[in-house]
């Protein structure tokens, strides 16, 4: 669109862009680039050797305890993806058809948990999954247990706490596919003779599959990147790639593990995303 | 002579190999009202924003007053513009909104209150001016954006499609409102619109224009009464078209060979053996009995009367099959079935030929 | 009409809602704890971990998270506009590989995103830089996105013919950014300015690897206390940084209506 002259200047972009370009440059994707090749280097401790190997990537994928935590991760991943869609789904389908004069403010709280840190959401499932926690108190109250469970540290209770944080991912992406739906379609269905739920399950569900993929791969994305959670709700049994990153290059101070091991979820991010694309999924 | 308010010569612009307007000459005469009229995609929309400086030619030049101004940015042509969304700036109140010309102009504040309030005035908008733009109605709008183009006593005035966002009955009303503000004035107006009821009832000249070009220019009656070609006839209004051949030529008119039978019509500058296009308007067909003696005459079918309310429109099978439509008011004094037979007549004078063969 | 299934589906949205509010509230109601131990229900009643999590301890990092989220959030809106510009309103060679990078941080986990910037810095020798300006770095990068996008998304809502209008009535181009582009997309600027700042006063992932002990953020401050055990204290800062935001968004709600923007944007946190 031309906006206040009919001269194009392609001087005018180059100056808008030139320096946050550099600055992105210089800081996240030389810095990236880095981490992908020091992936392929020798290093001791800190130091990088400059001799080129491929024996990180070896040791991540035939060691027991890193084997264990990649799978791990990517189990954790696809659970989370499949709670947030079972949790978003009703939840975006009520709040996009409902007509009630409160859906302003109830599509605001399904957001809210975004406005906190990923720990003030976590803290509160450790409150009510420990030992002495309000599960276990409630059980042992009710006299149904006469033990306290262990459910904390486990592969669940990560499972549970990132499909919490990562819900309102799924409710907004399918809330968009749901709103990009002609009602009238919906509404043709049940002229033809099909009822609200055979309706739902042969026109609703199908038309708003990109969405359903697109919020699964995000929540997948998120969930086997993040930190807070696991390390809060996981321990030394329950190891996770971003967990054992963390520990690499803090507490072993093994960066060349640490690069191999980021590259490895910086590759699966990639691949999710390409994915996404090619399922057409909904992103932003 | 006076110095035309606009003139374009030979105007092009390109978008990629496609040429939206393809060398345009016209000249908008003071106080004139000149509509462009056409289908979507004619380049009509594409010239306005050439005037106004929004884009910018690929050749030929743009005269304002005299004055070149195809190398000039649009905020230095001082023209007004009425846009299709009307434009509005939301974060402004009315009065903001008509005074930002002015502003632009180093006006004094005193003059700029009074003259805001005298174009709220002439727009009909008194006490209006500290209202928001989501406030007004569509027609309000519609005065606002009129109102904030005329303020700063433009040389010209420029209309995208202004009516297109109003409702039937209140864009009834705009056309005479604009018409009559227009008048008063005396401002020259470069007018863009696809509807010819607009065209027809506005405009002092109409110009018509196809593939980014002028198709025809004229006086609305010329427009209508006399298309230069087919694609002018059959834009505007509902018409006749039968092909025909010139059969000879008898002083100022000639006889023509058609499908339908033979016929007469005026025409000048043509020769016997020529192919040309008959054309009628459908209200000057008539139909039955009582034709004159020079009139030209087919027999026709009655195929279906269409009902709509002031006007019967009745399609007609002609001899060769093709199909007409005839136009009759409603008196109440004509009955027409399908199915039945009849003479269908117009003068010589009612018709006329285009120069172009089917 | 048959409104069984219309019902079911308003229970099961109701549970939800307990699901994505429990937590939250549990851990509101165990900062209230009479004992020294997160028990919930709270066993007695005290307001003293509220006085605790009030001591320098605890200030000087939600000052310092304060700070950084704002600092961050002016750099992300000042680099954000000129960039939202370009890519809404020009084409330009690189386009597509400038705005991929831009928003890459969006899509790729900041994990990855911070560990390269520690490993990038040290190994150039500015390790010194790790700790503030650092995190000020990455953050920006991290949060640069969420201004980009929604400031885009306002120069987009925006029918051109605005300024089109503006230009004919004789205003110069600046003249059209100062009256009418800027007071337009302000909205949408002040909406990417919370939005980067929220993103950057809740992050964990980037600072958990370039701050420096004495200058970390609240998130991680309370992440190294949790090793030591889940003392109501950090139930009831955990609150307290919950609130800010809300605070926050519920001010430039009333004043700017950036509530349009919250519900448009959609990305990750």
């Amino acid at each position: 669109m031309i906006v206040s002259s009919a001269r194009p200047r392609p001087i005018v972009p180059f100056l808008l862009v030139a320096l946050p370009a550099a600055f992105l440059l210089v800081f996240f994707v030389i810095p990236t680039a880095f981490l992908l090749s020091a992936s392929f280097i020798e290093s001791d401790g800190v130091i990088m050797t400059g001799v080129w190997t491929t024996q990180n990537y070896a040791d991540l994928l035939s060691r027991p305890l890193y084997q264990q935590a990649i799978l791990r991760t990517f189990g954790i991943g696809i659970a989370v993806g499949v709670v947030v869609i079972v949790l978003s789904y009703p939840l975006a389908y009520f709040l996009v058809r409902t007509t009630s004069p409160w859906r302003g403010f109830l599509i605001a709280l399904s957001l809210s948990p975004l406005l906190a840190s990923v720990i003030v959401r976590t803290y509160g499932w450790w409150v009510i999954l420990n030992r002495e926690g309000a599960i276990n108190s409630g059980l042992l109250a009710l006299g149904i247990i006469d033990q306290p469970l262990a459910l904390l540290p486990s592969s669940m209770a990560i499972t549970i706490g990132l499909s919490h944080a990562l819900l309102p991912y799924g409710v907004l992406t399918i809330m968009a596919s749901l709103n990009g739906l002609n009602p009238n379609v919906e509404r043709a269905a049940m002229s033809l003779g099909a009822g609200r739920v055979r309706t739902f399950l042969t026109v609703t569900l199908p038309l708003t599959w990109p969405g359903i993929v697109g919020g699964f791969l995000l929540a997948f994305a998120i969930a086997i990147s993040a930190y807070a959670t696991p390390a809060i709700l996981g321990g030394p049994g329950t190891q996770v790639m971003a967990t054992l990153i963390r520990s690499f290059m803090v507490q072993a101070l093994d960066w060349a593990l640490g690069s191999a091991m980021g590259a490895i979820l910086l590759i699966s991010s990639i691949a999710l995303l390409l994915l996404t694309s090619a399922l057409g999924g909904r992103r932003a | 002579m006076a110095e035309p308010a606009l003139k374009l010569d030979k105007l092009v612009k390109r978008f990629g190999t496609h040429a939206a307007v393809d060398g345009i000459d016209l000249a908008v005469a003071p106080g004139e009202f000149v509509t462009l009229l056409g289908p979507s995609g004619c380049g009509k929309t594409t010239t306005l924003n050439l005037i106004a400086g929004f884009l910018a030619p690929d050749g030929g030049h743009i005269q304002l007053g005299g004055r070149m101004v195809e190398n000039l940015p649009p905020f230095q042509r001082d023209l007004g513009m009425v846009f299709q969304d009307y434009a509005l700036f939301p974060h402004m109140t009315v009065a903001d909104n008509v005074a930002f010309g002015l502003k632009m102009r180093k006006v004094a504040k005193g003059e700029i209150s009074a003259r805001v309030a005298e174009a709220l005035a002439l727009v009909k908008l008194d006490g209006f001016g500290a209202r928001r733009p989501n406030q007004l109605s569509g027609g309000q709008r519609q005065r606002v954006a009129l109102a904030r183009a005329l303020v700063i006593r433009p040389t010209m005035l420029l209309l995208d499609e202004p009516l297109s966002n109003l409702d039937l009955k209140l864009r009834e009303e705009m056309r005479t409102e604009i018409s009559s503000l227009q008048r008063r004035l005396g401002i020259a107006t470069v007018f863009v619109t696809h509807d010819q009821g607009e065209a027809l009832t506005m405009s002092d000249r109409i110009a018509v224009m196809r593939d980014g070009m002028i198709e025809q220019i004229g006086a609305p009656a010329e427009i209508y009464e006399r298309p230069a070609t087919r694609f002018v006839a059959g834009f505007i209004g509902s018409i006749n078209m039968v092909p025909a051949k010139v059969d000879a030529i008898e002083g100022g008119a000639v006889r023509l060979a058609t499908p339908a039978g033979p016929a007469r019509a005026r025409i000048d500058g043509v020769s016997a053996g020529a192919g040309v296009t008959l054309t009628v308007r459908p209200e000057r067909l008539k139909l039955g009995p009582g034709a004159p003696a020079d009139a030209v005459a087919w027999q026709a079918r009655v195929e279906r009367v269409v009902y709509t309310g002031a006007r019967l429109e009745v399609q007609l099978a002609l001899a060769d099959g093709s199909s007409a439509m005839a136009e009759a008011t409603n008196d109440g004094s004509t009955r027409f079935t399908a199915g039945q037979t009849t003479t269908l007549w117009f003068r010589p004078e009612d018709a006329w030929v285009i120069r172009e063969s089917a | 009409m048959n409104k069984g299934p219309w019902t079911l589906l308003k229970v099961t949205v109701a549970v939800i809602y307990l699901f994505i509010l429990g937590p939250i509230l549990i851990t509101a109601a165990v900062a209230f704890n009479g004992t020294n131990r997160s028990f919930f229900p709270p066993r007695g009643f005290s307001l003293r971990w509220w006085g605790e999590a009030f001591a320098p301890q605890w200030v000087q990092p939600l000052m310092f998270s304060l700070e950084l989220a704002a600092l961050t959030a002016v750099i992300a809106t000042a680099i954000g506009v000129p960039l939202a510009f370009a890519f809404q309103r020009y084409d330009f060679p690189g386009k597509t590989i400038v705005r991929t990078i831009t928003l890459g941080p969006l899509i790729l986990p900041t994990l990855v995103t911070g560990i390269a910037l520690l490993q990038f810095l040290t190994v150039i020798g500015l390790g010194r830089w790790l700790g503030y300006w650092a995190l000020l770095i990455g953050h920006v990068i991290i949060c640069l996105p969420f201004s980009v996008r929604t400031i885009a998304i306002s120069l987009q809502a925006m029918p051109g013919s605005v300024e089109q209008a503006a230009a004919n009535l004789g205003a110069g181009p600046l003249s059209v950014l100062r009256y009418v582009t800027f007071p337009i997309i302000m909205p949408g600027i002040f909406a990417g300015m919370a939005f980067a700042f929220i993103h950057s006063f809740t992050d964990i992932n980037m600072s958990l690897f370039i701050a420096k002990p004495g200058q970390r953020p609240v998130t991680v401050a309370i992440m190294s206390f949790l090793d030591f055990g889940f003392a109501p204290t950090l139930a009831a800062l955990s609150i307290l940084s919950l609130l800010i935001p809300l605070v926050l968004i519920a001010v430039l709600g009333r004043f700017v209506g950036i509530g349009n923007f919250l519900y448009q944007e959609q990305g990750r946190g």
